[in-house]
């Protein structure tokens, strides 16, 4: 018997144990069964507080009047092991009057804190009478205190391409709901990603709404990103359900709106930034190469990537500002983009295919990106750091002679611009000044036709002077005698004398023949005084003529000279002379 | 006496000029140096004051480029189109009126015209306007000097081929004074203008107020017809007509 006693005993300290520790969470709260009521009706209030033995304070019911209670019930489990409890306590309330009522936080004890009920409010509309029998029916169709709907976004105010999270939500408070449709409001001058819920999606959840408790499911969440300035309106959404169906009963439909919202949407600052895509939010960038070592027409492989939170699928790929001998290709876009309940985030990346068709070290230069920052209202630039490429020769790209080989590329033109000046000699003229037409061109196109009509008179007067043998000897006649004069005039100092005069005698004769067309043999005194004779005082020279030629005669074989030799020589000199003076003035005559 | 006439004589050309050649070049020098130096007014001002007194393709050339960096199309246009008359064909000019070309408003299809390309013009337009003429006095020297030779020589072989060269020298010299009349005709030719301000009715009737027949754009190119009391009868590549203010314009 003792010893079953302490088996008791045992158990109790067991129990007892066990129920020291509470394993769950305290909960505290305070429900109505509505919050509507004409004067005269009645509500009712209970407040729950479990898994701690601290007691309670009444709230304060706020000009309500308490028509019953409080009645307290308790209860306990065990469940593995674990023991819950809880201690309810309910009110039945009245008001008297209308008006707006508040039943005050209920209180309790916790460790060193306190824990409070939230107030709840009591609309209290002029009762007509009694209560009606259908309440559903008396409360109109301004809204079913049973079954609502609402739309709530987590911000009011936001800038043009920030994320807004719209929450849909459903509020019920009957058992058995079906949803049979419903419209998500049309989002004009939105952008929406829906958020996805996964599994969690339909179960309701418990929650006290100013007193009273609904389930409460999230039908949908989307992120809203906007996409023009201004007071953007969510209009209401519509749905309809039918409830408290089941076996016995088809149900009622409820066809209901939710209420409407709007979004006061900031332009975003301007001017914005030239290279600013529209990107919002906040992002962070990074650059990689695979490597920077690589041979010609290896490929490199470039992560562009992106990240942080805000509207990342609108992002584009950047533009690389490739070096010529680069070839790419369409960049591989890689998303890690969730949408959740804190928004859509994640990173895109892009990748890029670089390859180098040349040997040579090619810099890329940073690559530029500028985000609008919603935190700091401010545009961000980000440019990631300049990466070089050392490409080595790689097989078959240099000088091995390769007609197909990729190396070989048409020069490329990256801009247009105009030709340098030229700086050579400017060859510069006075201007105006035209050399065709001008007096100098004139006379120099004149001058050759002039030298050529002078050649052709030139060459008249040879050829005619050429077919005139007579007539040359005649002209040449002076001049041959001058000649044969001047070899006599070197002689007159001569030791010997028959030279000097023979000369002498020879040019005086010779003028003679050539004049007058004479042989030697006709050279007589007789032959020479006729031709003579047609000279004006003709009979004079002839005289002096003879004369000179016999003083040479004489000079040549007597043994005396009889008159110098300077003499004689001036005497020929003039007596040419005159008879050439005597000739032309005789042929002038002629011409006469 | 003969001194004095002398020193007046090569005092003759300088008497025209107040600014010698070689200061001149010096001028482009200096302007070279400036647009090398991105200094594009300073250049202009420069060039502009050997322009005064001085005329080359080249220093066209140069000044039509300052226009062109300093933003200033029509009147690049204007002096790449000075240039190119003064030097047809001529690669860099051509290349630089394409490209300022590009920039005016105006896209006018022109009638299809006959033209042998540029090495054709740039033959016919010789090194620089006094090549033709030039060419024309050497042939005509050349022409008679051969007609002299035919006449002195007796050799009947050497004879025949001094005739054959003197008939191609005639015909050189024919045709060289044939293109440098051409020549002087397009070079001192004042039918073509640009158009200067932004953008200018042309009208029915050299009148304001009559009708816009349409509107041309600063840069374009057109044909003078004939003026009257300030106005101009212009033609388009396109062959329409019409009439506009002279100031809006300036002659190539």
């Amino acid at each position: 018997m003792r010893r079953m006693q302490r088996h008791i005993l045992t158990l109790l300290v067991l129990l007892l144990g066990t129920a020291g520790g509470y394993g769950q969470e305290i909960r505290f709260n305070a429900t109505v069964d509505r919050n509507e009521i004409a004067t005269g009706e009645r509500i009712r209030l209970t407040i729950t507080l479990s898994n701690t033995r601290e007691r309670f304070e009444a709230p304060d019911m706020g000009g309500l009047v308490v028509l019953q209670g409080p009645f307290e019930s308790s209860s306990m489990s065990i469940v593995n092991g674990r023991m819950s409890s809880e201690v309810t306590r309910t009110w039945i309330l009245t008001a008297t009057k209308p008006g707006t009522f508040t039943i005050g936080p209920a209180k309790v004890k916790i460790g060193n804190g306190i824990a409070q009920t939230d107030p709840i409010t009591i609309q209290v509309t002029k009762g007509s009478g009694p209560p009606p029998s259908d309440p559903n029916a008396a409360r109109g169709q301004a809204r079913d205190p049973n079954l609502f709907a609402s739309i709530t976004l987590n911000k009011t105010k936001a800038y043009v391409g920030e994320q807004v999270i719209a929450t849909y939500t459903l509020y019920s408070r009957y058992n058995n709901i079906e949803l049979t449709k419903y419209d998500l409001p049309v989002m004009n001058g939105f952008w929406s990603e829906e958020i996805a819920t996964g599994d969690r999606g339909w179960e309701p959840q418990p929650q006290v709404v100013n007193g009273i408790p609904y389930n409460v499911a999230i039908l949908k969440q989307q992120v809203l990103f906007p996409q023009k300035s201004g007071k953007l309106k969510i209009t209401p959404m519509e749905l309809s359900c039918i409830v408290n169906r089941s076996f016995f009963n088809r149900g009622t439909e409820i066809t209901l709106e939710s209420n409407a919202t709007e979004l006061t949407v900031l332009p975003l600052p301007s001017p914005a930034p030239p290279d600013f895509n529209g990107a919002v939010g906040d992002i962070q960038m990074s650059v990689q190469a695979d490597r920077t070592e690589v041979k010609a027409n290896e490929a490199i492989q470039l992560h562009v990537r992106f990240s942080g939170k805000g509207n990342l699928k609108l992002l584009e790929a950047p533009d690389l500002k490739l070096p010529v001998d680069f070839e790419t290709y369409d960049p591989k876009v890689t998303d890690k983009i969730t949408v959740n309940a804190s928004g859509m985030g994640g990173s895109r990346e892009f990748e890029y295919l670089l390859i180098p068709r040349h040997e040579g070290d090619y810099d890329l230069p940073g690559i530029g990106f500028t985000y609008f920052d919603v935190k700091s209202g401010t545009y961000k630039s980000l440019s990631s750091p300049p990466i070089t490429f050392h490409v080595s020769q790689g097989e078959g790209s240099s000088s091995a002679p390769n007609a197909s080989r990729p190396g070989r590329s048409d020069v490329q033109v990256l801009d247009e611009d105009i030709r340098y000046i030229r700086t050579g000699d400017p060859q510069l003229r006075p201007s105006g000044s035209l050399l065709f037409g001008s007096a100098p061109w004139i006379a120099g196109m004149a001058a050759p036709a002039l030298a050529f009509v002078l050649f052709l008179g030139w060459r008249r007067r040879r050829e005619r002077a050429l077919a005139d043998v007579a007539g040359t000897r005649r002209r040449m006649a002076d001049r041959v005698a001058r000649k044969h004069l001047a070899e006599a005039g070197k002689l007159i100092d001569a030791p010997d004398r028959a030279p000097f005069h023979s000369a002498l005698s020879k040019a005086l004769q010779g003028y003679m023949a050539d004049k007058f067309q004479l042989g030697l043999a006709q050279l007589t005194q007789p032959m020479v005084r006729e031709r003579l004779a047609t000279l004006p005082d003709g009979q004079a020279l002839a005289d002096r003529y003879v004369a000179l030629v016999t003083a040479c005669d004489m000079a040549r074989f007597a043994p005396v000279e009889e008159k110098p030799r300077q003499q004689l020589y001036d005497d020929a000199a003039d007596l040419i002379g005159r008879i050439e003076n005597a000739y032309r003035a005789n042929a002038a005559n002629d011409r006469k | 006496m003969a001194r004095i006439l002398i020193a007046l004589f090569l005092a003759l050309p300088l008497l025209g000029h107040g600014m010698s050649k070689q200061e001149a070049e010096a001028l482009v020098q200096q302007a070279n140096t400036a647009y090398s130096g991105s200094h594009y007014e300073q250049a202009l001002a420069l060039y502009d004051s050997a322009r005064t007194e001085y005329a080359s393709a080249t220093l066209f050339y140069n000044i039509g480029n300052c226009h062109f960096k300093l933003n200033d199309i029509p009147r690049a246009i204007l002096f790449y189109e000075r240039a190119l008359r003064l030097s047809p064909g001529s690669d860099d000019i051509q290349a630089n009126l394409d490209l300022a070309r590009q920039q005016v408003v105006d896209r006018i299809n022109a009638l299809p015209s006959f033209s042998l390309g540029n090495t054709w013009s740039s033959f016919r337009g010789g090194r620089d306007v006094d090549q033709w003429a030039r060419r024309a006095l050497w042939g005509c020297t050349a022409l008679f000097v051969l007609l002299a030779g035919v006449l002195l020589v007796r050799a009947n072989m050497v004879k025949r081929m001094l005739q054959v060269a003197a008939v191609i020298a005639l015909l050189f010299s024919l045709m060289a004074t044939g293109f440098a009349a051409v020549r002087k005709a397009e070079v001192t030719s004042t039918d073509e203008a640009i158009v200067m301000q932004a953008k200018v009715d042309v009208r029915s009737e050299p009148r304001d107020g009559s009708t816009v027949l349409f509107v041309l754009h600063k840069g374009t190119k057109v044909e003078v017809l004939q003026d009257a009391n300030g106005w101009n009868e212009v033609r388009l590549p396109n062959g329409n007509v019409g009439w506009m203010p002279a100031t809006a314009m300036e002659r190539i």
